[in-house]
């Protein structure tokens, strides 16, 4: 009953001043509306990424060449510049907990036929490619199994490039020029769409082999492992480093990036940028903040008799207190459940114009939003509301 | 009634409402803060890049091996079927005499070792001609000869040197890159990090050796400086053209040094207006508190006003006392917020010397206008409610 009473007091104190408290609800608005639209996006965005990347799966250790470090160890074993090669690769695939190893090589080439041509990606890689990378074939079948070190003049196009090379027309079993050599398609991958902005369709596959002297090199830009589960991954790559350093010579000249770790990175990444982006937005909510202490204080002095009397007739300070603070933290509440709406029907709306920008609203900044306003009430309607309750009911009354 | 009485009128209402005054104009300072901290932030990072880039020399254009449709990643993966090599980059500087020099570049990691200290470090192969190209600093000894293009000689980084040699003086000692013996010749002055590269970290061979060293046949980069910036763009196409013409088919990729920054400093100027608009949604929350205040201003004033009115003033000279009162809040707002704004920045470049933090002469006017447009804005609708009192009404009304 007293909380119905004090709602009901605020409530009255609110509507008796319609435009004022209207336009002070509307800095909160403001304020929660932006947020809430800019963290909308983060979120967004976020998922985005996350889901480009785990389209490749999360199983997946990739090791590249070279690591700047210093080292520094006495009597460290000297050693070439050792590349990543496929010996490597092939010894890795020894270690109990990996599934598969994929080596890559890629470049760019121009692949020809009919008198089209198009430049585009070519990644030199093994049969277990698509299993690695979580791709499918549409039409036709992958690269041979096999060893690695030999291949055959086979390749599998991205379905872009066959679009743009054969139109409507069968590829199978047809012949095209990548770099000057013959190749025989076998195969057609499924649409896997754009990964950051870059078409991954738009891209050929050769066996590793013929793509090293296709580029000219004997060494990998990468090797992929597939393993069978996360839980194990760090005992995994501290034994792929262990092989990887006795192989190199003692120097570790490579850097292993596990797809959990990476992932990780750029979750964080993405969280903090948001949260920076949505601070800056929150700038107004602190303005609004100061909007609702100067209202308030401005209503305490407006209504000092009307305070002096309720005091006269024996309301304690600590009711006085409750009386206008929750004045504020229903101007204020207001305010954010309204700018909630705002700002989610932005989002909503935004997400419905551009369907390319990803859009998503969590539901816990939904309830942050509404704390945050209800705290910016209480916060900016304490030094107002303890000016009321401290208010000496004789001179107060005598004020008017 | 004089226009200082006016004033003074105006003045007394800022005086006597002390707090209030004092709050409104937070509010304006606030916005204003952050809306220059933020583009001072985005005018570092622009004259940061701006800077980088600067350092790499004038006048560049960059060739890269390979060409593809999806040209936003050519720069990264730089194997193409058909080499780029040292014989090109001769070419260029025999065939067009808009190049001034040229400087190719073979890239690798490796590890470098003295007297069983080892450091893996990045390696460029390259010719004299990279010290004027790139406006390298020699801190003692020389840079590699001119004309030498395979020798056992090395120029190194002053970090490198420091971590190898200690204090002892590096000139003529050896050491082994890659496994091979080079006599150092020189070491560069500092010269800090460049476009994320530690040059000071840095070992220079010459060109030849160095893609031996890799095993590549196929430079990663060639630079050439242009005599003047006028012939950037013809000069650009005759590379591509004599290039196209070498390899039997247009096959690489060819940048100007302009072209790349401005693609950096547009991306930089859309982020440093998003940023800055974002904090400046909490302005207009600053403006709807001003008006706020004005209004309870107003309505306290009523029976001023009449008596205003039915001495004679008018109502454009009500209009105008309202206008300056809430122009005087929100620009003195917007002083103590750019003060405060600048304030941060200095501060944030005491802390990181490196980063250039300063607000663009454009932020900082725009910041003012603003602040004074959002005063004279949002007072509008009180001073004209103001305005339009009746003096017998006005006059009549008790004061609640």
């Amino acid at each position: 009953v007293i909380l119905e009473d004090v709602l009901r007091h605020a409530w009255r104190a609110i509507a008796g001043n319609r435009q004022r408290s209207l336009l002070t609800m509307l800095g909160i608005l403001i304020g929660i509306a932006s947020v809430i639209l800019l963290t909308s996006l983060g979120e967004g965005t976020r998922l985005y990424v996350l889901n480009e990347f785990t389209q490749f799966g999360t199983n997946l250790v990739a090791i590249n060449p070279g690591k700047t470090e210093t080292t520094g160890m006495p009597g460290a074993m000297g050693g070439t510049v050792h590349p990543l090669t496929l010996a490597d690769a092939e010894t890795l695939r020894r270690i109990p907990g990996v599934e598969t190893v994929v080596p890559v090589v890629m470049g760019a080439a121009p692949v020809e036929t009919g008198g089209r041509t198009r430049n585009v990606f070519i990644y030199g890689v093994t049969h277990d490619a698509p299993r690695a990378w979580r791709f499918g074939v549409r039409v036709g079948r992958f690269l041979p199994e096999g060893d690695p070190r030999t291949g055959s003049p086979l390749t599998v196009l991205g379905p872009t490039l066959k679009r743009e090379l054969f139109g409507d027309r069968n590829a199978l079993g047809e012949h095209v020029r990548i770099a000057g050599e013959r190749f025989t398609v076998i195969g057609v991958m499924e649409p896997k769409g754009q990964f950051l902005g870059l078409d991954i369709d738009d891209a050929a596959y050769v066996p590793v082999a013929l793509g090293q002297p296709m580029f000219n090199r004997d060494d990998l830009q990468e090797v992929d492992l597939l393993i069978s589960s996360t839980a194990n991954v760090d005992s995994l790559t501290a034994r792929t480093k262990r092989i990887l350093i006795q192989r190199h010579h003692g120097d570790e000249d490579f850097t292993i990036t596990t797809q959990t770790e990476m992932l990780a990175t750029l979750d964080r990444v993405i969280r903090v940028v948001s949260l920076a982006v949505a601070g800056i937005g929150g700038i107004s909510l602190l303005v609004g903040a100061i909007g609702i202490l100067t209202m308030m204080w401005i209503a305490v002095n407006e209504r000092t008799a009307e305070i002096g009397l309720a005091k006269a007739l024996g309301a304690t300070p600590g009711q006085i207190l409750v009386l206008y603070l929750s004045e504020a933290a229903l101007l204020s509440l207001s305010g954010g459940i309204l700018g909630l709406a705002a700002g989610m029907g932005a989002a909503w709306l935004l997400g419905l114009l551009v369907p390319a920008l990803p859009v998503k609203t969590p539901i816990v900044y939904v309830i942050l939003a509404l704390v945050v306003s209800l705290g910016v009430g209480l916060a900016s309607g304490l030094l107002p509301a303890r000016r009321a309750a401290r208010l000496d009911p004789v001179e107060a009354l005598a004020s008017e | 009634m004089s226009d200082v009485d006016l004033i003074r009128f105006a003045a007394g209402s800022l005086r006597g409402h002390r707090l209030r005054s004092w709050l409104s104009l937070t509010g304006v300072a606030i916005g204003v803060a952050s809306v220059i901290l933020l583009t001072s932030l985005g005018e570092g990072a622009r004259l940061y890049v701006t800077g980088e880039f600067s350092s790499l020399g004038t006048n560049l254009i960059i060739v890269i091996p390979g060409k593809t449709e999806t040209l936003g990643a050519t720069p990264f993966v730089s194997t193409a079927p058909r080499d780029l090599t040292v014989a090109d980059a001769d070419a260029l500087q025999r065939e067009i005499p808009a190049i001034r020099k040229v400087a190719p570049i073979a890239l690798g990691t490796g590890p470098i070792e003295y007297q069983g200290r080892e450091r893996e470090s990045v390696v460029v192969g390259t010719t004299h001609e990279m010290m004027e190209v790139r406006k390298f600093d020699l801190g003692v000894g020389r840079f590699i000869p001119e004309g030498v293009r395979d020798a056992p000689v090395c120029v190194l980084g002053r970090k490198l040197v420091s971590e190898l040699f200690g204090h002892r003086n590096p000139l003529g000692e050896m050491v082994r890159i890659g496994g091979a013996n080079f006599r150092v010749i020189g070491v560069l002055a500092p010269r800090g990090t460049s476009l994320g590269m530690d040059m000071d970290q840095v070992a220079e061979i010459p060109v030849e050796t160095g893609l031996r060293l890799f095993n590549r046949s196929s430079l990663f980069r060639i630079l050439a400086e242009v005599r003047s910036p006028m012939e950037m763009e013809a000069a650009k196409k005759r590379v591509v053209a004599v290039l196209a013409e070498r390899h039997g088919e247009e096959d690489v990729t060819a940048l100007t040094q302009d072209a790349v920054l401005a693609t950096f400093q547009k991306i930089l100027a859309v982020l440093t207006l998003a940023l800055g608009g974002i904090a400046a949604i909490s302005l207009t929350v600053a403006g709807i508190g001003i008006m706020n205040v004005m209004l309870v201003s107003v309505s306290e004033r009523t029976r001023e006003i009449g008596l205003l009115k039915a001495v004679g003033v008018t109502r454009g000279q009500i209009l105008g006392i309202f206008l300056v009162e809430a122009a005087v809040l929100s620009s003195g707002g917007g002083l103590a917020g750019l003060a405060a704004g600048i304030g941060a920045g200095r501060l944030l470049t005491h802390f990181v010397p490196d980063f250039p933090v300063q607000p663009p002469v454009w932020a900082v006017v725009a910041a003012l206008t603003v602040s004074i447009a959002v005063g004279i804005l949002f007072g509008l609708l009180p001073a004209r409610r103001a305005a339009r009192l009746d003096p017998v009404a006005a006059l009549m009304r008790q004061r609640a």
